[in-house]
């Protein structure tokens, strides 16, 4: 089971390590957090309790910098 | 899960501090609407004005070219908009172009202007000398100048910024921590000066938090620059910032109250505290100054230009 991240320029496929896997879990364990990011699944924006699953392209835009 | 308002399952925000579900039609709308309200509230916008935007290239000020665009549509206002490319390498040229790009897209009046170009210096080369007094100094205070005089030439009776809801707020603290009653006066929706060669200021997404501007360009697929400035540093705004932030997490309405605590003291604080500048004129550029030189002028001396 796994799914593909798209963050900055980094692509790549990683594993769902358990069931109810969401983006705001994605984000925790990337230690990015929430307030700074909005998150595409398969293209469409989506809430981070969105449950991650098997091939889902999840893409993590970051639109708040410091500065 | 469903959108609050149209019941799409499609859900693309959940409100902390209400909430709240909201779909992408929705949420588009939501911002639209609260935008024009701080407008009509405050009364940012006279029919007639013609309102110059400062427009990086960043979201917060595409958002804000964007909903004044609506203004300029129902013909009750004109807009114009200018971009400071303060010279910074690997960074400023892509906001540029953005802004560019927008300013055609709308079919506006919209003038590029460089501190090469109007200082003889940029921004990096200001930053390679030994006794500089830090980036942001300098940035704040040519831009300012530069938005000013760009805002006179155009003949623009307002100068809109996209100063957010957290921008704000960190102002709001900033200041107050620092004891800065004087900073204090000058905040809100609307700033106004007493030399009428300085432009009327207006800042309709005050309103609006940050995050929800991000997520606004996003869902309206807007060109914008997303992007870390090179010089961005542990600023003292990035200390409030952060603190601001932690609290929020357990007091979602925390910005909010902060902000609307402040519009009620705002007259007491502007009453008792407001200075009266005696406004004579730079003997350098002859822009309005409280001093022999203004502000950008003094720098310039010191740098040698």
């Amino acid at each position: 089971m796994s799914f593909v991240l798209k963050y900055k320029n980094l692509e790549e496929e990683r594993e769902i390590p358990n069931e109810n896997y969401s983006i705001k879990d994605l984000l925790n364990d990337l230690e990015l957090s929430a307030q700074t990011i909005v998150s595409k699944q398969n293209g469409e924006l989506v809430i981070e309790d969105t449950v991650i699953q098997e091939d889902d392209e999840i893409q993590l835009v970051q639109i708040i910098y410091g500065g | 899960m469903q959108c609050s308002k149209c019941g799409n399952p499609k859900v693309i925000i959940k409100k902390e501090q209400s909430g709240q579900l909201l779909c992408k039609d929705c949420f588009i709308e939501s911002i639209e609407k609260k935008a024009i309200k701080t407008v009509r509230k405050e009364k940012l916008l006279d029919k007639g004005d013609k309102v110059l935007v400062a427009l990086s290239g960043g979201k917060d000020s595409v958002t804000t070219l964007e909903i004044l665009n609506t203004f300029r549509e129902m013909h009750i206002i004109d807009l114009c908009a200018v971009t400071v490319d303060e010279g910074i390498a690997n960074y400023r040229q892509e906001g540029v172009d953005i802004a560019i790009r927008h300013a055609e897209r709308l079919g506006i009046e919209h003038k590029v202007v460089s501190l090469k170009e109007e200082y003889g210096i940029t921004l990096d080369e200001i930053m390679q000398r030994d006794n500089h007094k830090g980036s942001c100094t300098y940035c704040g205070v040519f831009r300012r100048t530069i938005i000013n005089k760009a805002a006179r030439e155009m003949g623009a009776t307002k100068i809109a910024t996209g100063h957010n809801l957290d921008d704000e707020v960190q102002g709001i603290m900033m200041n107050y921590l620092e004891g800065n009653t004087d900073n204090l006066t000058k905040l809100g929706a609307k700033t106004e000066s007493k030399a009428k060669e300085f432009t009327v200021k207006i800042k309709p997404l005050r309103e609006i938090p940050e995050r929800e501007i991000g997520l606004y360009v996003v869902a309206k697929d807007l060109e914008v620059h997303f992007d870390s400035c090179p010089y961005a540093m542990q600023s003292f705004r990035g200390e409030v910032s952060e603190v601001i932030n932690q609290l929020a997490e357990k007091h979602p309405t925390i910005k909010y109250s902060t902000l609307r605590g402040y519009d009620k003291i705002k007259g007491a604080l502007k009453e008792e505290f407001k200075k009266d500048y005696s406004h004579g004129r730079c003997v350098r550029c002859g822009e309005p100054s409280a001093n022999e030189l203004c502000k950008a002028c003094s720098f310039l001396e010191e740098l040698g230009l």
